[in-house]
């Protein structure tokens, strides 16, 4: 999970092969705040697939790539 | 998870939020007040359930999400606190768990050069910023050291 200068760096570094799925930075930090937000809260539960997937929906994260499998 | 485990894990954490580094298994036994082994058992239980990421060899934390236990690329500053994450997303995951506005360093993969980004309420300064997930989610814990 690798964070380039931009989509043009991103592109060039894969040289041809196909490409995983690709976030902007807004979008990514929106994603790392809805997993990890919660993370040091004092009633902190473990995660479920459910609730994970629903994260990756509710980014709008469909794509069959998100699929947290099961 | 058991409530032990929870408790276990939550002190984990919290302790590795307090030190600003991974906490040994000692450090966290004696925070608990249980024994050594306990600790290394129930940390074993926690990197099962995916809670925590454990060095087998060192018998300590590798990870405990967004957190890392090593140095790494990715480098968080929050206030005068510095951070290592273990990757991009998690980067993004530091300033996220702790509730604050954060700083992240890292180098660009494919050119070296340094790629520096303001977190504040969320809200990353750098637009151009492009993040690559290489491996689908489905297998993400086969190898979650190379995702």
């Amino acid at each position: 999970m690798l964070l380039f200068r931009s989509e043009e760096h991103l592109n060039r570094w894969l040289a041809g092969r196909a490409p995983g799925a690709v976030l902007s930075a807004r979008q990514l930090s929106d994603l790392a705040t809805a997993w990890w937000g919660d993370r040091l809260a004092s009633d902190w539960k473990p995660h479920t697939r459910e609730q994970n997937q629903r994260i990756l929906e509710g980014l709008g994260l469909i794509d069959p790539f998100w699929n947290l499998g099961p | 998870m058991e409530r032990a485990d929870l408790e276990l894990r939550n002190t984990t954490y919290r302790q590795f939020a307090n030190l600003g580094r991974a906490p040994s298994a000692n450090e966290v036994a004696d925070a608990l007040g249980v024994s050594l082994q306990a600790v290394q058992e129930g940390w074993e239980r926690l990197h099962e359930a995916h809670a925590l990421v454990l060095d087998h060899e060192a018998g300590e934390l590798l990870m405990a999400n967004p957190f890392s236990g090593r140095e790494t690329n990715y480098i968080v500053y929050t206030g005068d606190r510095r951070w290592f994450a273990n990757c991009a997303w998690d980067a993004f995951g530091i300033g996220a768990a702790l509730g604050v506005d954060s700083v992240i360093e890292t180098d660009c993969p494919d050119c070296a050069d340094p790629i520096r980004l303001t977190v504040t309420d969320g809200v990353p300064d750098d637009g151009d910023s492009t993040f690559h997930v290489l491996v689908p989610a489905a297998r993400w814990w086969d190898d979650i050291v190379h995702t």
